[in-house]
């Protein structure tokens, strides 16, 4: 049995998730089939035998991947299979509906010098949207086998693909990049001499993308001659001074748009489906920014603030926890607990219950609870990725590009996870500036939330507390771009459809992360009650709050909004929530209200938004960004105050 | 499940990817290596009943 094996003929099946790879592969092997782990992997692989004009064919159902250029194991596996397995036939299937993402991977393919035959699958679907893609004029312009799919249930194509893999012819096809890049790739591949699967052209890119395995593997074939080769790539990395993995990307979709030409047609009246002019308008900025403060209006101020900080908060707190479970709680401590001290630990000011659980359950969790639902429901449209093209062009000003959306849009959620996101981002450049602008001027889910709440009921309090956290991010963002040193790189990605969002789906997210969310703040609710106790009973707190008291007063605060903003150090969250229950006490007048507010939400990071601050940026940075944004919380607040009583604007 | 920013596959073999530690009781999120969206990892009890759910339907 090994013996036959190994000497089929191999196709191997390759393609993104979801491309009906699966169903290619049982139509063609029926039950023939063996699924293993591939060697050294814990990735499974499937094989199975077919027979095609009598001669016998293993087949090879791998993991599925993107590019040729690898991040997961299962795309390391994918790669490795077609580097070793020596194959008779590729077959590239992709989706009709998504040639032009797809495409650009058959190209790769294309140029490893790999016998590439492309299935186009899930036909049917794609012409019931009044598509229609010519499969002749797309097999002329690629130089290689073409064929047009529907493997469900009709098994549409099968017999064409297997004439394709019986008839096959080894393609010679070439697709031309930019002259410099041509140069670059034409000067490296001429130093390698070893013996490849893949031909020298097409590791070249690889090397110029940072491929670290076939870096590796060209240094064990190449030997002496290595260094050259690694020197060469160097060279042109450095001499070229820009992201040559975005550049080889976006040349690759130059070329696959110009193959595309006249291959796609829509039927009349079928030309761009509603989700289509949606996902227009949601990324022209004409339309799009309309459209981003409806979103922002309806999701955050009307759901979040209205709903959730206003209906459901004032049910909770008013009516369950202050009206009912607060004086049975007091009264069964004060009956039973002869302690001073454990009383305020358990009922007290600071208690555990009557400021943890009331905090955590009253407050917080309605809150972040609508929060993620919004959240839930705008992810699920596929309306983030929109944003990020939106928001591209204002990013470039201030140092950053559209996929700082990223980051930025998770600080709405927790700050501190956001935080650790910024890796994402290209540049170390990139990253201190999303760094500090997540510290500085964008506020976690429950802040928020407990601010808009707040603020939605003094006419004008919003308005300038947004027009403060815009203007500062701005500001602060446009001058660090100055300042900071560093690259600046362009943003390309790809944008998936817009659909409706699934209720199913907005559930299990939300449910999902709202039990995070609670698991990880109740405990933090409850340590930040003992110590806040503790502080009481030993006096700590109130030397504490004495230290900022005069810095209360040039904000032009009472005294008791410092205990807000040592919560606020505590968490984010947590100090929003003591700026509810000074206004719920009638401490606040408008401007005090709007002054608090901003200076809260610039205020420092909170402990865990610190450390991992430090974590990723090391102290320095961390430190800067620290006392920077302390300073700039205060300032702004001191400048705020001033505006407001001078104008007179809200008073 | 795919990620819900760029859409790209997520498979249980990401879970293995180290979270930032900042959570207590561990990570329960799946950071897509692709784009660094936050997945939340839905618990086993949810899905089984989700799923059960379905099966009845």
């Amino acid at each position: 049995m090994q013996s036959q094996t190994q000497t089929e003929k191999k196709i191997i099946l390759v393609g993104n998730p979801n491309v009906g790879k699966s169903v290619v592969f049982n139509t063609m092997t029926g039950s023939y089939t063996t699924v293993s782990n591939y060697p050294g992997t814990s990735v499974e692989v499937s094989r199975g035998q077919c027979e095609i004009a009598g001669e016998h064919y293993q087949v090879l159902d791998t993991p599925g991947m993107y590019s040729l250029l690898p991040i997961t194991e299962e795309e390391r596996v994918a790669r490795r299979i077609l580097l070793e397995e020596s194959p008779h036939v590729v077959v590239h299937v992709i989706d009709a509906r998504n040639l032009e993402r797809m495409l650009p991977m058959t190209l790769q393919l294309i140029e490893a010098g790999l016998p590439v035959v492309l299935l186009i699958n899930i036909m049917d679907e794609a012409e019931r949207v009044g598509m229609h893609v010519d499969i002749a004029l797309l097999q002329e312009k690629l130089q290689i086998p073409v064929v047009g799919g529907a493997m469900g249930r009709a098994k549409r194509g099968l017999w064409e693909l297997r004439d394709a893999i019986r008839d096959f012819e080894v393609s010679k096809a070439t697709f031309n990049y930019a002259t410099d890049l041509e140069k670059d790739i034409h000067g490296i591949s001429e130093l390698m001499q070893g013996d490849y699967t893949l031909n020298r052209r097409s590791l070249t890119l690889m090397l110029l993308q940072r491929d670290e395995e076939i870096a590796e593997r060209v240094k064990d074939r190449e030997g002496d001659r290595y260094e050259r080769v690694e020197k060469a790539v160097n060279d042109t990395i450095f001499d070229r001074r820009v992201d040559l993995h975005l550049r080889i990307s976006l040349e690759r979709k130059r070329i696959c748009n110009g193959l595309l030409g006249g291959v796609i047609t829509q039927k009349d009246g079928n030309q761009q489906t509603f989700a289509d002019h949606v996902s227009n308008w949601t990324m022209n900025p004409w339309t799009g920014v309309p459209l981003l403060l409806i979103v922002l209006y309806l999701g955050l101020y009307q759901f979040v603030g209205g709903f959730g900080a206003g209906t459901i908060v004032d049910f909770l707190e008013g009516a369950v926890f202050e009206e009912f479970l607060n004086p049975w709680v007091i009264g069964l401590c004060e009956t039973y607990i002869p302690w001073y001290w454990l009383n305020e630990l358990l009922v007290g000011e600071y208690g555990l219950f009557t400021l943890g659980v009331r905090y955590a359950v009253a407050i917080i969790l309605p809150i972040v609870g609508t929060f993620f639902v919004a959240f839930a429901v705008i992810e699920d449209s596929g309306y983030f990725p929109r944003l990020a093209m939106l928001v591209d062009r204002v990013f470039k000003k201030i140092g950053l590009n559209g996929r700082a959306v990223i980051p930025m849009v998770l600080g709405f959620g927790c700050d501190t996870m956001a935080t650790v996101v910024t890796r994402t981002l290209e540049s170390t450049r990139e990253r201190i500036i999303a760094t500090l602008l997540l510290a500085l001027a964008i506020p976690c889910s429950a802040q928020m939330g407990v601010i808009l709440g707040l603020l939605s009921g003094v006419p004008g309090a919003l308005m300038a507390w947004m027009v403060s956290m815009v203007g500062v991010f701005l500001l602060v963002g446009f001058l660090a771009a100055q300042i900071v040193p560093g690259e600046r790189p362009m943003f390309y990605m790809e944008i998936p459809p817009m659909r409706l969002p699934q209720i199913q789906n907005v559930m299990i997210k939300t449910l999902t992360r709202m039990q995070w969310y609670f698991m990880e703040i109740f405990p933090l609710f409850m340590i930040a009650s003992v110590l806040l106790v503790a502080g009481k009973l030993s006096g700590a707190l109130e030397w504490l709050v004495g230290m900022f008291n005069p810095v209360m007063r040039l904000l032009g605060l009472p005294n008791e909004a410092s205990a807000a903003f040592i919560f606020g150090f505590f968490r984010r969250d947590f100090g929003a929530a003591g700026l509810y229950d000074l206004q719920t006490e009638g401490l606040l007048d408008p401007v005090q209200l709007t002054v608090a507010a901003v200076t809260l939400t610039l205020f420092v990071p909170c402990v865990a938004q610190f450390l991992v601050m430090q974590k990723e940026r090391g102290w320095k940075t961390s430190l800067t960004i620290f006392f920077l944004v302390t300073g700039l919380a205060f300032a702004v607040g001191w400048a705020l105050n001033k505006f407001l009583l001078m104008t007179g604007f809200l008073v | 499940m795919k990620c819900t920013f760029c859409e790209h596959e997520l498979t249980p073999e990401m879970l293995r990817e180290k979270g930032c530690g900042g959570c207590l009781g561990g990570c329960r999120k799946i950071h897509c290596p692709y784009c660094g969206q936050e997945n939340p990892i839905v618990p086993e009890l949810l899905e089984k009943f989700l799923k059960d759910d379905k099966h009845k339907a």
